[in-house]
């Protein structure tokens, strides 16, 4: 620092006492009624020449959003932290039972004991299929993994407010761990359901089903989903930061989508018996099929059940990997554009 | 804001222990730390709290959003539906901070001062103004990040990485961490099952583990017994030998007036003064003295009576838990060391037979050939 610039900047280092960067005395108000604090200080340096200290000696700025590419290296460089919260969160969501980490089996059993009942012994929903157990339990146990994204999602940044005002980091860390966590617990419902979808095959009225090469792609399938739902996830998060009633509105969007995504019965059959013109049919048929959890069902069950109507196909591997890589980018950059926003209100 | 500022109103506190120290004078460095007019408010959904405020001074002003029709429709129960407030916390505060400097931020409940420091941490993003920092600033409150529901070993993990360590780092700073939190083998019971100041121990000893240039606290200290204190003492004033810079908001003036040699005094979002550290205590003492109501003699020797005994008796009730541990360490030590000592015994009675055995075998191989 050169001799002349304290001046400049209007702050003297020959105090011993701390900096002071105040015009007024600091004891002045000592003085005065001691029932009134002091008038408020008037600082000693225009913005103009604090702006010009802090360049000076090199300070960063806070509060900027960084750059993309600084951000997704700063991202990286959080993986573990991500791995392990998502485990974390995965492992204390079954603590407090007496059954502890059995409930991650548990739960997905009963779930689709539950759907097999209704829809598929009582209403008997999926006649088009030929093992309708299998057909619907895939569907379920799938869509409870993008559901739980978009809801987890949404509270990622929303209801962690406590958490952003108290430590600093990519923000992207939350959402992406929200998925992971249950990527996590989707591991041994997938077990179940792989149990489940072969077990049926011994029942009378079911066709029965083999273990195929086909199967050795079941984690490419779920990979491609893991990566759309985390897309899903970051435009969550925003979304519901920004405007949190949002949120109430979900649980209904999902279960539309539920019903428009064939979980649980062939949704595409069903719009044939439709009454309307031939194009609009057309067109409501082709969204319903190439819609991104529809082609993600699909791949599933192409590669699980040997279904005449589900035949493995390369074009819905292609749309499958388009949706997904289309989300995860369109999610982080609109993630990113709020990244300094997250934690105000 | 933290739970405590709603309990206590105008509070001086006075810690015993703290009486008569000071802090360390330290050379003063390069501005590390740039505030320049910054305003920070907060948008408060579901609330109009505009009258209520008024009452009491606080500036609350409700937003004049821009609405579209369809909204204002919607709108039509304003008090209830579509309500939103703005609470105007942090108005317009400028100031440098220097390495090495220790600064401490007092002010009555509500007067902006966590808002501020979150603010300067990075953490709540201001309405105008800017903050520039050498470093990464850290504020003292990985409590967020912990889970109760786990183990202090995992949480020890979750909070190093969250502070932005890499698994390796955390787990070389592993050790280190549980002596200073002092929690011994409770580290690896879940934290729900720790006592309040265990857990407040073992939060403090994480983020401070990440060793940051800048350390914020906010009122951190006011939990541990007065041991702890000291040791949270010595880290502070590490951080400061290494030319890193200290912010402290706390009730107690006099913890303040221990760990600073600055203080900022905030008044309804603004600096009102800033100086070093006596000067603006013995000022803000008489203010607070000035606001509480008056008090005779005689009640105020009995309230005195009454804190010192509380303090008395919470610093027991720590020490039992202590030694209790202890205790139950020294037990443990010792069932092993009895087990230990009858497996030997054991040992060498087998030892003794065989050797006999052995003998006997001799022996008879010695008869053997004689017959």
């Amino acid at each position: 620092m050169s001799g002349s610039a304290p001046d400049q900047i209007g702050i003297s280092r020959t105090v011993s006492t701390p900096t002071t960067d105040a015009a007024a005395p600091a004891g002045a108000a000592a003085g005065g009624s001691a029932k009134t604090p002091p008038p408020p200080l008037v600082p000693s340096t225009t913005s103009a020449e604090r702006l010009a200290l802090a360049k000076k000696h090199g300070l960063r700025p806070l509060n900027v959003r960084p750059p993309l590419g600084e951000y997704i290296r700063d991202l990286a460089s959080r993986w573990a932290f991500i791995r392990v919260l998502a485990s974390s969160t995965a492992y204390a969501r079954n603590q407090n039972n007496y059954l502890g980490q059995l409930w991650a089996v548990l739960n997905p059993i009963l779930n689709a004991g539950v759907y097999v009942l209704i829809f598929g012994v009582l209403l008997k929903l999926s006649r088009d299929v030929d093992n309708s157990i299998a057909f619907i339990v895939i569907g379920v146990f799938m869509y409870r993994f993008v559901e739980a994204s978009v809801t987890g999602g949404a509270k990622s940044i929303s209801g962690k407010t406590q958490l952003l005002r108290s430590l600093h980091f990519p923000r992207a860390v939350l959402p992406m761990s929200t998925v992971l966590s249950l990527l996590n617990t989707l591991v041994p419902a997938i077990v179940v359901m792989c149990a489940i979808t072969l077990l049926s095959g011994f029942l009378p009225t079911y066709e029965m089903i083999h273990v195929t090469w086909w199967w050795l792609l079941l984690p490419a399938a779920v990979a491609l989903l893991w990566v759309f739902n985390t897309g899903l996830a970051f435009l969550m998060a925003r979304f519901v930061a920004g405007t949190p009633d949002l949120e109430n509105v979900l649980p209904f969007v999902m279960r539309v989508v539920m019903y428009a995504s064939g979980v649980i019965f062939p949704v595409v059959s069903k719009v044939d018996e439709l009454e309307m013109h031939e194009t609009a049919r057309a067109v409501v048929g082709g969204i319903l099929e190439y819609q991104p959890v529809a082609v993600f069902l699909y791949l599933v069950r192409s590669v699980l059940m040997q279904e005449e109507t589900i035949p493995p196909s390369g074009l819905m591997w292609a749309i499958g990997a388009a949706w997904a890589v289309l989300f995860f980018v369109i999610g982080f950059v609109v993630f990113w554009r709020g990244e300094e926003r997250y934690g105000r209100d | 804001m933290t739970e405590a500022d709603e309990h206590m109103d105008f509070d001086l506190e006075i810690e015993p222990e703290d009486e008569g120290e000071e802090a360390l004078e330290t050379e003063l460095g390069d501005p590390c730390l740039v505030v320049d007019d910054l305003h920070v408010v907060y948008r408060v959904i579901g609330g109009r709290a505009k009258k209520e405020a008024e009452k009491q001074g606080t500036e609350v002003r409700e937003v004049e959003v821009k609405v579209p029709f369809w909204r204002k429709l919607l709108q039509a129960g304003r008090r209830h539906v579509g309500a939103v407030s703005e609470v105007h916390a942090v108005r317009g505060v400028s100031f440098t901070v220097r390495h090495g400097e220790s600064v401490g931020i007092v002010g009555i409940n509500g007067s902006g001062k966590s808002t501020m420091l979150r603010a300067i941490a990075g953490l709540i993003p201001p309405r105008s103004g800017s903050v520039h920092v050498s470093g990464e600033p850290s504020l003292l409150g990985v409590n967020a990040a912990l889970m109760p529901q786990l183990s202090g070993e995992r949480n020890i993990m979750i909070g190093g990485l969250a502070l932005g360590l890499t698994p390796r780092q955390v787990e070389e700073k592993f050790d280190e961490v549980v002596e200073f939190a002092g929690i011994g083998d409770f580290v690896y019971l879940p934290m729900k099952t720790y006592s309040s100041g265990m857990g407040a121990r073992l939060r403090f000893a994480i983020s401070s583990a990440a060793s940051p240039d800048i350390l914020m606290i906010d009122e951190a200290l006011a939990t541990g017994d007065a041991a702890f204190k000291e040791r949270s003492k010595a880290r502070i004033e590490e951080v400061r030998a290494r030319a890193g810079t200290i912010f402290l908001v706390s009730h107690s003036i006099s913890t303040i007036e221990a760990m600073c040699t600055r203080v900022l005094w905030m008044h309804q979002g603004q600096l009102v003064m800033d100086g070093p550290v006596h000067e603006v205590a013995e000022a803000y003492k008489k203010f607070i003295l000035a606001q509480r109501p008056a008090m005779d003699p005689a009640r105020r020797r009995a309230r005195q009576r009454k804190r010192a005994a509380e303090a008395a008796a919470r610093r027991a009730a720590e020490e039992a838990e202590l030694r209790a541990a202890e205790e139950a360490a020294r037990r443990k030590a010792e069932e092993a060391e009895r087990k230990a000592a009858e497996a030997e015994r054991k040992a060498a009675e087998a030892e003794r037979k065989a050797a006999e055995a052995e003998r006997k075998a001799a022996e008879a191989a010695a008869q053997g050939p004689a017959s």
